[in-house]
């Protein structure tokens, strides 16, 4: 059995089947860098102070309490015993309600993961039973229950020997796709292009471990710190040049290793992007001068 | 829910095309009941502000600025200006550098969601290249971005007219699986789990975002309004006795008595029905 405290004790039910569960946390997200807030002027370092908006006083904590914006800058104050009152007592069963074909799920609901293993010996049986039961059925199910003082929703998928619930952002927490993506132009692809795209893709294709990634911000800060400590210039950031739609088949050839006169020749290749002012006719040529080439 | 603006502005690239992006936030918390903190003995609104730690002075926005801790109570200062110049491509550039099948990425170590789409006319079609020929690949894309002043691996998925962002966890942020799954066995009773599949089949849903809705958010709406209805009625009447703290109407206890009572029955339906 695990050594680590459960973050939450209780039970999980399909159907008839029961067995009591333990849930622990399987990620965290931490702070890296942290700044210090200073003042410009004197070089010291910064304190937050609570001040009432509009007498500015200095608000000590035991007067400050929780209200609720009815508008026109009026507030109701809530005690949070009646917040606390209004949260159902725990029956700690986590109880799957439905089910959900895995390829339904809409992953940007995922909150937080939590590792679900039983909680005592005579859990194991009915543990790996709907562990096994969710595989073969490819499906995640999906159960709530208070958690952490919130009624929340869960997401149950088996994982390795054990089980993965994640908890899931509310409806009003999300926003869809659909609405972020319908301002977006549509746009047809022509086929040599997508077939170039992926073609570099089948290029680029390979394994990842994310577990490997390494943060380089820290290194390129601390780099960055000591140039201006020692009072050397600061880099300018490198402009960057976007693909104009004229060039769009031009870059997508050379990408994928077809447009060998220019990878091998580097200044024909550069002509066109250095004449900066005369993009326009200067485009339109490098475009005939590709469909020549293609043909 | 309102259009949320981008978060983050720079350049989707794949080998030697480039165009512009912008990622918005795929959530956010604007809708969430929130309370503010007020000053008990006024009713005004508490803020904060910083103040000087050795003048104790109040610091007015244009004065603060981030220190860089060389050492001891040693800071360099940074400016957001100076900051925007770390050299590293990651800052500005989304460069794809892998493309991998999307269960390569473990659920675990998805982090927040963002979509990204184009940002100028001028990068549509670039950008629409890139994700349809990621899309009948059936792959998913790798890459870093500086997020937040930490570079984050990403992954980018092809959806709809647009992508998802996901960045993921480092791998010191995710707990071992072996410590917590441990001593469980491979194996299962195999009549246990037919009888199982049998039950989970019955019950096979499509998903639907009421899955999710927030019973408890709900409740506390309710009982602002029966405070916000009680507090104008003690107003009118001339009665004092409902300011003084500590002391309830006692229609608002009825009241959350009641709120309490709706959630559970509305749990208790969910699994019922």
């Amino acid at each position: 059995m695990t050594a680590h405290r459960a973050q939450w004790k209780g039970h999980l039910k399909i159907g008839e089947l029961a067995c009591a569960v333990g849930l622990y946390t399987a990620a965290s997200t931490s702070d890296r860098i942290s700044f210090h807030m200073l003042n410009q002027k004197t070089g010291n370092r910064l304190r937050r102070e609570f001040i009432d908006s509009e007498t500015e006083e200095v608000v000590e904590r035991e007067q400050q309490v929780k209200g609720f914006e009815t508008g026109n800058g009026d507030y109701i104050i809530i005690d949070p015993e009646e917040v606390a009152a209004v949260v159902p007592d725990s029956d700690k069963m986590l109880e799957a309600e439905a089910f959900i074909p895995c390829d339904q799920i809409d992953d940007v609901y995922f909150d937080k993961p939590y590792y679900l293993a039983p909680a005592d010996d005579e859990s194991h049986q009915a543990f790996t039973s709907m562990r096994d039961a969710l595989a073969k059925t490819d499906v995640a199910a999906i159960a709530r229950t208070v958690l952490f003082r919130r009624m929340r929703t869960v997401l149950i998928l088996p994982h390795g020997k054990g089980l993965i619930a994640t908890t899931l952002n509310y409806d009003y927490e999300v926003r869809s796709s659909k609405e972020a993506f319908k301002g977006v132009r549509k746009v047809k692809v022509e086929d040599e292009m997508l077939d170039l795209a992926k073609h570099i893709i089948d290029t680029k294709k390979g394994d990842f471990d994310p577990a490997q990634t390494d943060d380089r911000y820290e290194t390129a800060l601390a780099a960055f710190v000591k140039a201006k400590a020692e009072g050397k210039a600061l880099p300018k950031p490198k402009p960057i040049k976007v693909s104009k739609p004229n060039d769009l088949l031009k870059a997508l050839r050379e990408s994928a290793g077809l447009d060998k006169n220019s990878s091998k020749n580097p200044k024909a290749a550069n002509a066109n992007s250095g004449k900066k002012k005369s993009a326009g006719p200067g485009a339109k040529n490098a475009s005939k001068a590709k469909t020549k080439k293609a043909s | 829910m309102a259009t949320s603006r981008p978060y983050w502005r720079g350049y989707l690239k794949l080998s030697l095309v480039t165009c512009p992006v912008a990622m918005t936030p795929a959530t956010s918390e604007s809708e969430k009941v929130r309370f503010h903190t007020i000053n008990e003995k006024t009713g005004n609104r508490v803020v904060s502000q910083y103040v000087d730690s050795v003048t104790g002075k109040t610091v007015e926005d244009e004065h603060q600025a981030r220190g860089y801790e060389r050492g001891d109570d040693d800071y360099v200062i940074l400016t957001d200006e100076e900051l925007e110049t770390v050299e590293l491509e990651t800052v500005r550039t989304i460069d794809i550098e892998k493309f991998v099948a999307r269960d390569q990425i473990e659920w675990i170590y998805l982090d927040t969601p963002f979509y990204l789409t184009a940002n100028e006319k001028i990068g549509d079609e670039a950008f629409a290249v890139i994700r349809e020929a990621m899309r009948e690949r059936d792959v998913v894309g790798i890459s870093r971005v500086v997020l937040g002043r930490r570079e984050r691996a990403v992954v980018l998925e092809p959806r709809g007219e647009g992508m998802v962002v996901w960045t993921l966890r480092y791998g010191d942020e995710v707990r071992s699986e072996a410590e917590h799954l441990t001593g469980i066995s491979r194996g299962s009773p195999k009549k246990a789990v037919a009888a199982l599949e049998a039950v989970i089949k019955k019950r096979v849903r499509d998903w639907s975002p009421s899955m999710v809705s927030d019973p408890i958010q709900e409740s506390l709406l309710k009982l602002i309004a029966s405070k916000k209805k009680s507090k104008t009625a003690s107003k009118k009447s001339g009665s004092k006795s409902n300011r003084e703290h500590g002391e309830r109407p006692s229609n608002v206890v009825n009241i959350m008595d009641a709120l309490k009572k709706s959630v559970a029955k509305e749990l208790k339906s969910r699994k019922a029905g």
